[in-house]
């Protein structure tokens, strides 16, 4: 331990050195004082990369190594089909289990995030600290939603790379196979690979995946608040997950005026108000069939998505605002 | 206590106010053929507990893809029925993949037909016709239903006209359909050869196809395939037409 | 009359029981006031209320009645904690971040950064003794490291008041003197500090007020000499005084009004005794 001529000494060093000679502690302190804003991005950015870290600490990069392997797996199994079935097959299991895995990952990682921090008292040090509530619960969300995204964009990776290889091992074989025939021909046979492995239009569907997870993650952040236990959370959002994708069948059900009792309209009532529509999300199984989605149809969705997912968010902060810690 | 009922009227305004703009997304979805699979209670017959939870999802079409998996082994083993069915599973669930609809066709009008056209347990030759026609029907229908849940790629058309050209032998819808696929933009180039060669076989129309074969002709090289040179002379034997104006017999 | 530091009127918490009629009242009208530059201890047994005081002045948890204020600004507002740096009661930090990480992390929650922030993490660091750990991840330091780290925290944004719940509490003899030492040493530089604890003994060595709470109520006040001078007895230590002189005092009371109580060896305190005899041992261990 230092002795106090050490402290001092320091002290004063800092302080003169910060503010010029003949300064002394209590103008630092007052330097401080002045210098609070009420809404800093700064903040919100070191609770952001200070969850980030939180979680990458989790097995979350185990999740990612099973997913990569279930790709390649999948993968060598299809040998015995044409390209076509092969690459429908492999792009179906690898976009599903993409969509499935940031799903449970948005929610499962986000559950524990508030809880955590109040259990082990780690909430009081910062909230101590001249940071308003909404900024903590900004930074947790930013961190998660910042995961998501490496996630996302890792597994595209492996995908894509994994299909381009594939894709151009059969591109040979098609050209070994009609080199001798007429140009046409070999023109088409081409076009069929290139149509059947990776196109360009993916990729918006892979956005609306990613954002389906943000919504996922901003409404278990909601959940969270209010939840008494981990469990709990991860329950009721298993529940919504379900409820969700059915909230499109509900709520045309509901609409179209049906002679269902009126229990059974009260029930579709509720669940076409309360819970979102996860099948609207749901849109690369179609385009992986080679449907394009159109660009004013993307926005449409991506902004429905971002509107589910600031909503959950602001939810979450009124909660947490009002709750006893 | 007044910060849970604020939430919750919070999220039932939130739920009133997403409500139409859901409903309007529904529709854009489906006018650009997404989402066109209902989830009902009918589906879920179809599929059972598990494959119904699995589609619902988000996991619809590896399902799909298990039951084409499925569908094969179900083929490999002759059991037609079984591959009936499950390729009806299969179309249900991703009616917007060309390949399901023209596998299951190819299975009941070119397999199963000709299983049943062969099959040793039946000695009556009507009998045999007639459930081979019923498997031609079967096929169709796929490609039909195909087409009008995929009316903008040109594949399942050209499947249609396959099917009518070699199963029933009927040139002139065959051409029709062939020329409904040559129409697409990212069609193949032979689309356009094979709807006119079904054009030359149809009675009446020689002349017409005569004309469209000359054409494609004189195009260059890359369309006098061998089969385009024996439909032209063919036609130009049929129609009389004078030697000068005929093409060379040998290409150089 | 100078703005306190802290200013607590007529305080009032209750916590409804979910799902039970009672409540509990963990306050019950407090008033307080902690006047800058001075070390207060508020003391009383689990359960009489001391941390819920302290977390509604720091504005983790609002009041039913009644107001906070530090420095003049009501507590429930973000900024009045600007000037306060609070160590939490089994204070958990982030177990994988290393002593300096913990420390930018808090930096920058209060809006430092840059080489300000590093030089001031290096203060820090060396006051608390900690220097030769800051690499070290947080799951491996003791639980005197640990709230050595919490200090530092509190510490890095140059407040002007520390608040600190139970600072001493599972510390071991040599930790606690040093964090004794601290408190009385940032008071002596005009930091005002509040600090609750259940070990008396050690509150009475560096309080200059204390306030008793029993039952979310305040029952005794005011300044420690005063609070628990025994009004009508007198202390005179004496060196080297022989046992001649003694007698002749003790005789010279026993014709006034006065009586002689006791009259014994002065003591050291276990403490002091302790630290001596471990302090050769500690100093090999490079501590």
């Amino acid at each position: 331990m230092a002795n106090d001529e050490n402290y001092l000494t320091l002290q004063r060093v800092a302080a003169r050195r910060s503010l010029g000679e003949g300064a002394d502690v209590s103008t630092a302190a007052e330097l401080m004082d002045t210098r609070h804003r009420a809404f800093s991005v700064s903040r919100i950015a070191a609770i952001t990369v200070n969850t980030l870290t939180e979680l990458t600490r989790l097995k979350v990069f185990y999740v990612l190594l099973v997913f990569a392997l279930l790709l390649m797996g999948s993968s060598i199994f299809m040998v015995q089909f044409t390209f076509q079935q092969e690459f429908q097959i492999l792009k179906d299991v690898s976009l599903g289990a993409m969509s499935i895995f940031t799903s449970l990952l948005a929610i499962v990682a986000t559950a524990r995030l508030i809880p955590q921090d109040i259990e082990d008292r780690t909430v009081y040090t910062i909230l101590a600290k001249p940071v308003p509530r909404l900024e903590y619960l900004l930074g947790k969300i930013a961190g998660v939603l910042l995961l998501l995204a490496i996630s996302t964009l890792v597994m595209s990776a492996v995908f894509v790379l994994v299909l381009y290889t594939r894709e151009e091992a059969v591109l040979h074989a098609t050209i070994r196979h009609m080199s001798a025939g007429p140009r046409g021909q070999l023109d088409d046979a081409i076009r069929a690979v290139h149509a059947s492995a990776f196109s360009i239009d993916m990729v918006p569907g892979i956005v609306i995946i990613y954002l389906k997870a943000c919504l996922l993650a901003a409404l278990t952040m909601f959940v969270s608040t209010f939840a008494t236990t981990n469990i709990f959370t991860i329950v009721v959002m298993a529940f919504v997950y379900f409820i969700g994708h059915m909230q499109a069948t509900a709520r045309e059900y509901w609409l179209q005026a049906h002679s269902s009792g009126v229990l059974t309209r009260i029930f579709l009532a509720l669940v076409a108000l309360f819970f979102p529509d996860l099948q609207a999300f749901n849109l690369v199984d179609d385009i992986v069939a080679a449907t394009a989605i159109s660009l004013g149809l993307f926005f449409k969705t991506a902004l429905l998505g971002i509107f589910y997912t600031t909503i959950y968010t602001l939810l979450a902060a009124v909660v947490f605002y009002g709750k006893e810690l | 206590m007044i910060r849970v009922l604020l939430v919750f009227l919070a999220l039932l305004v939130l739920g009133a106010l997403k409500l139409p703009v859901e409903r309007d997304l529904a529709v854009l979805h489906r006018q650009e053929h997404f989402r066109g699979v209902e989830f009902n209670l009918d589906l879920r017959e179809k599929l059972g507990q598990l494959g119904f939870i699995a589609a619902l999802s988000g996991f619809r079409a590896i399902v799909a893809d298990g039951l084409f998996i499925q569908a094969n082994v179900a083929w490999e083993r002759t059991e037609w029925g079984r591959v009936l069915l499950l390729f009806q599973h299969v179309t249900t669930l991703q009616p917007r993949v060309v390949m399901f609809w023209d596998m299951a066709a190819w299975h009941m009008a070119w397999n199963a037909s000709v299983a049943a056209m062969n099959d040793k347990s039946q000695p009556r030759l009507a009998l045999r016709v007639k459930a081979q026609r019923e498997y031609f029907a079967l096929g169709k229908d796929f490609l039909e239903r195909g087409i009008k849940n995929n009316p903008d790629r040109y594949n399942l058309y050209e499947a249609l006209a396959r099917l009518y050209k070699e199963k029933y032998k009927d040139h002139e819808r065959a051409a029709e359909f062939y020329v409904k696929a040559a129409a697409f933009p990212d069609a193949p180039s032979y689309e356009r050869r094979f709807s006119v060669y079904a054009l030359s076989y149809c009675e009446g129309r020689e002349r017409e196809a005569y004309e469209r074969l000359r054409q494609l002709y004189d195009k260059g090289p890359q369309e006098r395939l061998p089969t385009l040179i024996t439909r032209l002379k063919f036609l130009e034997e049929k129609l009389g037409i004078p030697q000068a104006q005929r093409i060379p017999d040998k290409e150089g | 009359m100078t703005e306190p530091a802290i200013a607590v009127r007529g305080l009032t918490k209750i916590f409804p029981v979910p799902l039970h009629r009672q409540t509990i009242v963990a306050v019950r009208g407090l008033d307080l006031r902690v006047e800058p530059g001075e070390v207060y201890g508020l003391l009383g047994p689990n359960g009489s209320g001391k941390s819920t005081t302290l977390k509604i002045i720091l504005g983790l948890v609002s009041p039913t009645r009644g107001r906070t204020e530090i420095f003049g600004r009501d507590s429930r507002l973000v900024e009045s904690r600007v000037a306060v740096g609070f160590l939490p009661e089994n204070p958990y930090f982030y177990k994988y971040l290393t002593g300096e990480e913990t420390l930018r992390f808090f930096g920058r929650l209060c809006g430092l950064r840059g080489a300000r922030l590093r030089e001031r993490i290096n203060e820090l660091l060396d006051l608390v003794g900690l220097t030769k750990a800051r690499r070290q991840r947080l799951g491996t330091y003791s639980k005197g490291m640990l709230q050595r780290i919490g200090l530092a925290q509190a510490l890095i944004h140059y407040p002007r008041l520390l608040v600190l719940d139970e600072p001493t509490a599972g510390v071991d003899p040599a930790g606690s003197r040093e964090i004794r030492d601290l408190i009385c040493d940032l008071r002596n530089r005009g930091i005002t500090v509040l600090l609750s604890s259940h070990l008396l003994a050690q509150a009475q060595e560096i309080c200059d007020r204390v306030g008793i709470l029993a039952d979310g109520v305040m029952v005794r006040e005011g300044r420690l000499e005063e609070l628990i001078a025994i009004e009508n007895q007198t202390e005179l230590i004496l060196e080297n005084a022989s046992g001649t002189l003694l007698n002749e005092i003790e005789g010279l009371a026993a014709k006034s009004n006065a009586r002689v109580i006791d009259r014994r060896k002065s003591t050291t305190t276990l403490e002091r005794l302790f630290l001596e005899a471990t302090k050769k041992r500690r100093s090999t261990n490079g501590e």
